[in-house]
């Protein structure tokens, strides 16, 4: 009979190799669990750090990792078919913004002379209150408050108004104006705008000026019969270089790339036949061959034939009959 | 590996549309699992999204293939098919030729479809279509154009040819080396 093998010893010796998971610390970290993120507030071991370095950092490394795995196991955890999940609360960091904050659009001419004057801006309620119908309307759009006298079946006419003076159509042509007036300030408003834009940024006018020259350049520099390949070259000149080509994401959503493709199938018209398919009269719809065919087969024509099969040339002759 | 992009979809679409015609649509919007066209070292891949996610991952120089090889570009920009197509073809052709078993072994060979060799065709195949050749008990073996329409066919003499040959599963064999 062998000796039964005392095996506590060699456990023992193995949970010694393996740190414990409970990891003491401190002060806590910060978890952001949400991110999988963890922050070490600990002052670093100052003596530690300088005696040996890698092996310092790798084990708080590792108990932070720990910390933060331990941290993982609390939360709540579903089954699913690559094996346990743990749900990650939102993540409570606040990341500041990957863009710059949108600079601020120049003042309009109004915008300016009410700043100088002190003038406050005043909301216009969409809603007007019509004391006639006594309810709110609206002051502009489908039968706004501002179309009220092209509306109405009856107006006065001034006493000095022509003889073919319509109210309708004059209150309309003033409606119009004003629109168009608004128009024209706004335009005006941008120009202004890009002007200013314009003066404030001068070098961009002058690379771009650069930019134009170069690109000139270098066409003058194809342009020979060699395309440029045999001609003399500068000292430090710069290499011609071409446009890069650009694709697609690889990764697309399959819908998009889908409705793409499909517009590029329908672009093709794959679902025309060939020009001579089409002239033989091979159409999806009605095949006009084929339908002759049984016509003179099962139909009146097929006194002519006395055989089933149909002649060898039935496709031309059947053709000029139709 | 890239999506194509439009010319190329027009070419590989054009070429496609040479065999199955209208079903075409079939293959781009599949009702099972979406799938999608991708280029790799100017070969043209029919790939499930899924499966192509996940090659993804696997750097250029080590992806040697994925999904189904639809054929190459050349390097004038013209699109060829390859023989790997043939699940695709077949499955969606609108034209077949059947070829009888003493044609088979020629055709297999990468000779064309002489018309003592042929089976049985479409009805009302025209000239120059694209076709797929099965054998009598309908395997697919490869594919062709016509040369001449059904009806032009019956005055043939039994020597001339039939259907050319573009692809056969010969090839698997015969450009082991190449074709992948």
């Amino acid at each position: 009979m062998r000796p039964t093998m005392d095996v506590s010893e060699l456990l023992q010796a193995g949970a010694s190799k393996q740190k414990s998971i409970q990891v003491e610390k401190e002060i806590p970290l910060d978890i952001d669990i949400g991110y999988l993120a963890a922050t070490d507030p600990n002052p670093i071991d100052e003596e530690e750090y300088k005696n040996n370095r890698e092996e310092y950092l790798q084990s708080v490394a590792r108990d932070n990792a720990q910390l933060l795995i331990n941290h993982l196991f609390s939360l709540p955890i579903e089954s699913s078919q690559d094996g346990p999940l743990a749900k990650l609360p939102p993540p409570t960091t606040t990341l500041p913004r990957a863009k710059p904050l949108p600079k601020p659009k120049p003042p309009t001419k109004w915008e300016k002379f009410a700043a100088a004057k002190g003038i406050q801006k005043k909301r216009t309620e969409k809603k007007i209150w019509d004391e006639e119908k006594q309810e709110f309307r609206d002051r502009w759009g489908r039968g706004g408050k501002n179309k009220e006298l092209e509306e109405q079946w009856l107006v006065e006419v001034p006493a000095n108004a022509p003889a073919d003076f319509d109210p309708v159509k004059e209150a309309r042509d003033a409606k119009k104006k004003r629109v168009a007036k608004n128009a024209a300030q706004q335009t005006k408003n941008i120009q202004r705008a890009e002007r200013s834009n314009a003066s404030a940024s001068l070098p961009q006018e002058r690379e771009k000026r650069k930019t134009e020259l170069e690109r000139d350049l270098a066409q003058t520099r194809i342009s020979t019969a060699s395309m440029g390949k045999f001609d003399k070259k500068f000292q430090g000149e710069p290499k011609l270089r071409g446009v890069k080509r650009k694709f697609d994401p690889n990764e697309k959503s399959a819908d998009s790339e889908k409705a793409s493709a499909l517009a590029i199938l329908s672009k093709l018209d794959t679902s025309r036949p060939s020009k001579r398919a089409r002239a033989e009269g091979g159409d999806d719809v009605l095949n006009v061959r084929k339908a002759i065919r049984h016509e003179s087969r099962t139909g009146g024509l097929s006194g002519e034939r006395t055989g089933g099969r149909p002649g060898k040339d039935g496709k031309g002759r059947g053709g000029k009959r139709k | 590996m890239r999506p194509l992009t439009e010319e190329e979809t027009k070419a590989v679409f054009s070429k496609l549309a040479n065999y199955v015609g209208k079903n075409l649509v079939h293959l781009i919007d599949r009702a099972d699992a979406p799938h999608c066209f991708r280029l790799h070292r100017d070969r043209v891949f029919y790939v499930s999204e899924s499966l192509m996610r996940l090659a993804v991952s696997v750097a250029r120089p080590n992806l040697v293939s994925l999904g189904t090889c639809l054929g190459k570009f050349s390097k004038t920009g013209k699109f060829r098919l390859h023989i790997t197509a043939l699940d695709v073809l077949g499955q969606y052709a609108k034209h077949k030729v059947w070829i009888k078993p003493n044609g088979e072994m020629p055709f297999l060979y990468g000779n064309h479809v002489a018309k003592a060799h042929l089976g049985r065709i479409t009805e009302d195949t025209p000239e120059h279509q694209g076709v797929v050749v099965y054998s009598m008990n309908d395997t697919a073996l490869g594919f062709g154009v016509t040369a001449r329409s059904t009806l032009d066919t019956r005055k043939l003499d039994p020597m001339a040819i039939v259907v050319f040959h573009q692809a056969d599963v010969g090839e698997y064999l015969r450009d082991e080396d190449t074709l992948f």
